[in-house]
């Protein structure tokens, strides 16, 4: 279980987020408008950011865990794959998955290999490792990631808008992988995307004016919908099922 | 094919290196003790082409270090004004008259060893006040160092007479030869530790050369691990430059000519960045040594001339397809 207590971030002056308090026993939905706050909620949970107030994981304060143990309990997914090293290969991205699992000094074991291959070939891109990041397309990218995050075998993964940039296929491919990833991890999605979030079915924490409120049911009724996001919606949606 | 030819010929200047030079040495009379081409050949020739092999397995891998560290092309620990730092120290220590030794080492070498990491400190200091995020500005700090070094420099020049300014010079250009084995030795051992220390955090580099945060979420002290090899390397910098002077260029293009000739994730690429900084340094030296001028050619003239153009090559040709 991940617990907030007056968790509040600011860039530069600017508060994002104000004395969030937020439970999350299990598989969680964040949304909420651009600039809201949702990556940064996510960053400050993953540890990336610094932020005032508790994080605890199970318990136990993120500053009290150190970096190894976080990484084998948390996984964050960026929307977009950013890669200086123009020569890495997707079989060895995928592989620094088992860095917190691994000895450190010592190479990876063959075991972690099997792992890092097992989730290649159960995302179907085992074809793809020996290919660069930056030939692959958005979706690749984004299976890549995912791919390094079970390899990782953390107890929770964050998504951060794994929809973002990738078309109805690819999302979809994307949105059934995530709600099957809900029997193994708990997940936590931080989306725009509210048509996934729906098929995704978890809890949504809606925020605004830096503050979070949880919808447990209603959320996805149109009224609810309309009044939070300020627009009229239509019915133009893709099936993810 | 044409990369197995660049290995062969650097390979091979390896070997041929230590038989050429401004005396013509007699082969048989290598093998006599005693003889003044042993001599020549055993406390000159090969300490000298020793050391200009782990001087540029220092500075290649310093360079490998700095780009992968910083995610910037133009990282080394020259563009960071690190050299610049030696040059200085160097230039107040023969301006201050201290051509004594100090413990048995020449005062310019201490002075200039003081220099280089005085640089990396403050460097490391000033960077502090950065976000993480923030290399480029790490660069224009380590330029404006630079300039200022110079200027600083320039006041020394200006202030003093010609015997002075004449060492300085010579400091500046940079200079490989060394004579017996103490230097040779000692810049191996360093060497042999910054290559064990960089194969040792291979994964941990690997991570950092693709970002910070995923270091950070993959368990990384991103902060411990960036000083811990930032102080290793500047150590290998600082004195080597106290001892030849600023060597230039290596550090910023073996790296990338060994990553054109071998694309591939940082990790595989230590060995070969080693292997190829020093083959290439030990190529340009043999050519400083042949050409036969009133002295000798300073080093960074050469691995400028050589590598400048070579560098333009391998960038044009691979970007073409």
């Amino acid at each position: 279980m991940i617990e907030l207590k007056n968790v509040s971030c600011s860039f530069d002056d600017k508060e994002i987020l104000k004395n969030i308090n937020l439970k999350i026993k299990n598989h969680l939905s964040i949304l909420g408008a651009n600039g809201s706050g949702k990556s940064t909620l996510a960053k400050a949970i993953s540890g990336l950011i610094h932020f005032d107030g508790e994080v605890s994981i199970n318990a136990k304060k993120l500053q009290d865990i150190n970096l190894i143990q976080r990484a084998k309990s948390i996984s964050y997914i960026p929307a977009k794959l950013e890669v200086y090293d123009p020569y890495i290969n997707v079989e060895e991205f995928v592989l620094l998955g088992r860095f917190p699992h691994k000895k450190s000094f010592f190479n990876y074991s063959s075991k972690d290999e099997k792992i890092a291959q097992g989730t290649l070939e159960f995302l179907r891109i085992a074809h793809l490792k020996k290919h660069t990041l930056h030939s692959l397309s958005s979706g690749e990218q984004q299976l890549t990631l995912i791919a390094q995050a079970l390899a990782q075998q953390s107890e929770v993964i964050i998504f951060d808008e794994p929809t973002a940039n990738l078309d109805p296929h690819n999302s979809k491919v994307i949105a059934q992988h995530i709600k099957g990833l809900k029997d193994y991890h708990q997940i936590i999605l931080i989306t725009h995307d509210i048509h996934l979030a729906s098929f995704i079915d978890s809890p949504v924490v809606f925020i605004k004016n830096q503050g979070a409120t949880l919808h447990e049911n209603d959320f996805f009724e149109e009224a609810t919908l309309e009044r939070l996001y300020e627009v009229e919606f239509n019915s133009l949606v893709v099936k993810y099922d | 094919m044409i990369k197995l030819a660049i290995w062969f010929l650097l390979l091979l200047t390896l070997f041929a290196s230590p038989f050429i030079g401004a005396v013509d040495l007699n082969f048989a009379e290598i093998l006599t003790t005693d003889s003044l081409s042993s001599q020549i050949f055993l406390d000159l020739r090969v300490p000298r082409v020793l050391f200009a092999f782990f001087a540029g397995v220092i500075l290649s891998l310093s360079g490998l270090l700095f780009q992968t560290l910083f995610r910037n092309a133009l990282m080394t620990p020259y563009t960071l004004g690190i050299s610049s730092g030696a040059v200085l120290g160097a230039g107040i220590a023969i301006k201050l008259g201290l051509g004594s030794l100090i413990f048995g080492i020449a005062a310019i070498s201490v002075f200039g060893f003081l220099g280089a990491l005085f640089t990396v400190f403050l460097l490391v200091y000033l960077s502090q006040f950065l976000k993480s995020s923030q290399h480029e500005s790490l660069l224009l700090l380590g330029i404006a160092l630079s300039l200022f070094y110079t200027s600083s420099l320039m006041i020394i020049f200006y202030l003093g007479d010609a015997i002075e300014n004449d060492m300085l010079i010579r400091y500046t250009m940079g200079s490989l030869s060394v004579i017996g084995w103490d230097y040779p030795l000692f810049l191996g051992a360093i060497a042999v530790f910054l290559f064990l220390s960089l194969y040792l955090y291979k994964y941990e580099l690997q991570l950092l050369s693709i970002s910070d945060s995923q270091a950070t979420l993959k368990g990384i002290n991103t902060k411990k691990v960036t000083l811990t090899l930032l102080i290793i390397s500047s150590l290998g910098i600082g004195v080597l430059v106290s001892i030849s002077g600023p060597i230039g260029f290596i550090g910023l293009i073996v790296p990338h000519i060994v990553t054109k000739l071998h694309p591939s994730s940082v990790d595989k690429r230590i060995f070969s960045t080693a292997l190829f900084g020093g083959f290439f340094l030990v190529f340009c030296d043999t050519i400083t040594r042949s050409i036969t001028t009133q002295s000798e050619l300073p080093i960074g003239i050469i691995t400028a001339l050589i590598g400048g153009p070579f560098f333009i090559y391998l960038i044009i040709s691979k970007s073409k397809r």
